[in-house]
């Protein structure tokens, strides 16, 4: 791992994008999945 | 197994271990042989990252587990994000900047090289017990299916990948794993289908989850609140998934080498970032689907004969023993409950489709179920008991028993290779990093002769072969802890990361804190309050807690004893 952080951060322009996108994804996971559980249970 | 199961297996095993071969051609130096000469992309970074992740266990307890206890395992894995985002921010620019070896080099720089090398102990003594479990694990699931020698098996599982790892190092290792991930996830997208495919005319893949649902098996979302408060013994439930996971996944991810050593592969900080971050995006989600199998699998057994038992060896011995008797009536029982579900479910279909009023027909399938569980646990415990002296727990046989008895031939062989494969993705990153620990924060700094970069490609080579072997007669004594193999890797990595991953905490986050010997004996003191924790709370803490204890006794004694020590130097060395 080269210490050159130069390259194009992919899709987003931010790193701090990425992060918020994670945390959203996460967040819309749990989400589905509680209505998951409440449809079929 | 058939003819053509063992021509697929043999094939299958024989291509990894040529193609590892193959590429591993190396620069032959540390660099190369323990970095791949830092040129991954992040697409191998990541495979290598799962693959180092996801060990037989995975794929084959993850389905019984969701069969028995339903899909809230889950929530083990809702941490795992998070923590991707802390590395990426904090721990991953600071490995890059110092161009470590391994994640233990950095302590030496922060504090000093006792600190450093009492954590590599830490992780050398935890992974190498585990790695050993891990070849033991399915080992033990396959000799007793298959009915193969146990010690054979060890050999094959353990001993086969060693000549890849040794000769192609983290290279071999990054590449083997993308080919093996790959033949894993067809096999297991194969062996999903099929579940769906052999439901009953009528029945689809909604009907079969509203089933499985019903019998409490979709609980994907638990909060481990019940009546008298926060159940603090519940290993699965959103809290300790978030928390407890978030902390296991950072020691994981940010201070066990075996992952560290993943993505310092990547030939830029982007890559490796990347690398880590999709981790986050596909892990839930993929865990999700493999215990989705499980569930599916539930519904299946609803319409087919179950075994009461689903270890065959297990069921040997009761049937060898006075409770022979007792059994053989529990089992007619079992079959006849069967019976009475199939007919049970089929009309609660049948009113589900019509949109009639379900809540009866509901009622009598959760009581079939309750009545099967219950002849289930009375077999259990005969198991357990003095007479028999058997392991209870039949969670890692049943997706494998249900490829036994109902896949066709061909696919039983490729689900055999996929332990096989899982299995050596996960053990070959381990030995490597246990190698490369051996050779960087011990070997190297230890020894005061100056050697060339060919001797210490052969010594890490050496080190490498001489993990393997460790690894496999750690298999050959694990004994007698049956029924908990996965649960005792899991506790074992949770018994020390906490201490290691707060040491990482204090360096990065606490840079008042600059006294060496007060973070050495904050390591020391804080391994001791988990052991004295874990032994004290036994059954009654689940297991991911003892992270953020771990995390938090280095914290607060590193804080008490760097003011303590303070105080001492002011007193000998008065201003």
């Amino acid at each position: 791992m080269i210490d050159q952080d130069n390259d194009k951060i992919p899709i987003f322009k931010k790193w701090g994008q990425w992060y918020v996108f994670l945390v959203a994804v996460l967040i819309t996971l749990i989400i589905l999945f509680y209505f998951f559980t409440k449809q079929f249970s | 197994m058939t003819t053509l199961d063992w021509i697929v297996l043999v094939i299958t095993l024989l291509a990894i271990v040529t193609y590892g071969l193959y590429k591993s051609r190396t620069t032959r130096n540390l660099d190369g042989y323990f970095l791949s000469n830092r040129s991954m992309s992040w697409g191998l970074v990541l495979l290598s990252i799962i693959g180092t992740q996801a060990s037989a266990v995975t794929f084959i307890s993850a389905p019984g587990q969701a069969y028995t206890d339903g899909m809230r395992f889950v929530q083990y894995y809702f941490g795992l994000p998070l923590a991707m985002i802390v590395i990426c921010m904090f721990f991953v620019p600071i490995f890059s900047r110092l161009k470590v070896y391994t994640a233990y080099q950095y302590l030496e720089n922060r504090f000093d090289g006792k600190t450093r090398m009492l954590i590599a102990f830490y992780f050398l003594l935890q992974r190498g017990l585990s790695t050993g479990i891990s070849v033991f694990a399915p080992s033990i699931i396959l000799s007793s299916l298959l009915g193969w020698n146990i010690y054979w098996t060890n050999i094959f599982m353990g001993g086969l990948l060693i000549i890849y790892t040794m000769s192609g190092g983290a290279k071999a290792v990054a590449y083997t794993q993308q080919l093996q991930l790959i033949i894993i996830f067809i096999g297991m997208f194969l062996s999903a289908y099929m579940i769906v495919h052999m439901l009953p005319d009528g029945i689809g893949f909604t009907d079969a989850l509203h089933v499985s649902g019903k019998l409490n098996k979709i609980n994907v979302i638990t909060t481990g609140f019940k009546n008298n408060g926060f159940d603090w013994s519940d290993q699965y439930n959103l809290f300790s998934g978030i928390i407890g996971g978030f902390f296991l996944a950072l020691s994981y991810f940010g201070a066990d080498q075996s992952q560290v050593g993943r993505y310092l592969t990547a030939k830029s900080m982007t890559e490796s970032r990347v690398g880590l971050l999709m981790n986050g995006l596909v892990k839930v989600p993929m865990q999700f689907a493999i215990l989705l199998i499980g569930a599916m699998l539930l519904t299946f057994y609803q319409f087919n004969k179950a075994p009461v038992f689903f270890n065959e060896v297990q069921v040997a011995k009761i049937e060898k023993s006075a409770l022979s008797d007792s059994f053989h009536l529990a089992r007619r029982e079992y079959e006849n409950i069967t019976a009475k579900k199939k007919e049970a479910v089929s009309s609660f279909v049948q009113s589900l489709h019509a949109d009639a009023d379900v809540s009866a027909k509901t009622a009598e399938m959760k009581q079939l179920q309750q009545q099967s569980d219950s002849i289930r646990k009375k077999v259990k415990s005969w198991i357990t008991s003095k007479e028999v002296g058997g392991d209870g727990n039949d969670t890692n046989y049943i997706f494998l028993r249900f490829v036994l008895d109902y896949l066709p031939a061909g696919l039983v062989g490729l689900l055999i290779a996929i332990i096989f494969l899982a299995s050596w993705g996960s053990i070959a990153a381990a030995i490597n990093s246990l190698a490369s620990c051996s050779m960087i924060d011990f070997h190297r700094k230890l020894s005061k002769k100056e050697v060339d970069h060919e001797r210490e490609y052969k010594l890490s080579k050496r080190y490498t072969l001489g993990w393997g072997v460790f690894c496999v007669i750690v298999a050959m004594f694990t004994y007698n802890i049956g029924n908990s193999l996965i649960e005792a890797v899991n506790v074992l990595g949770s018994l020390f990361y906490g201490p290691i991953l707060g040491v990482f905490i204090v360096a990065f986050f606490f840079k008042k804190i600059k006294n060496a010997n007060a973070v050495f004996w904050a390591a020391v003191f804080a391994e001791l309050t988990v052991l004295l924790v874990f032994i004290i709370a036994q059954r009654r803490l689940g297991f991911l807690w003892l992270n953020p204890i771990g995390v938090s006794a280095v914290i607060f004694f590193s804080v008490l004893f760097n003011s303590l020590f303070k105080k001492q130097i002011q007193k000998i060395n008065p201003a």
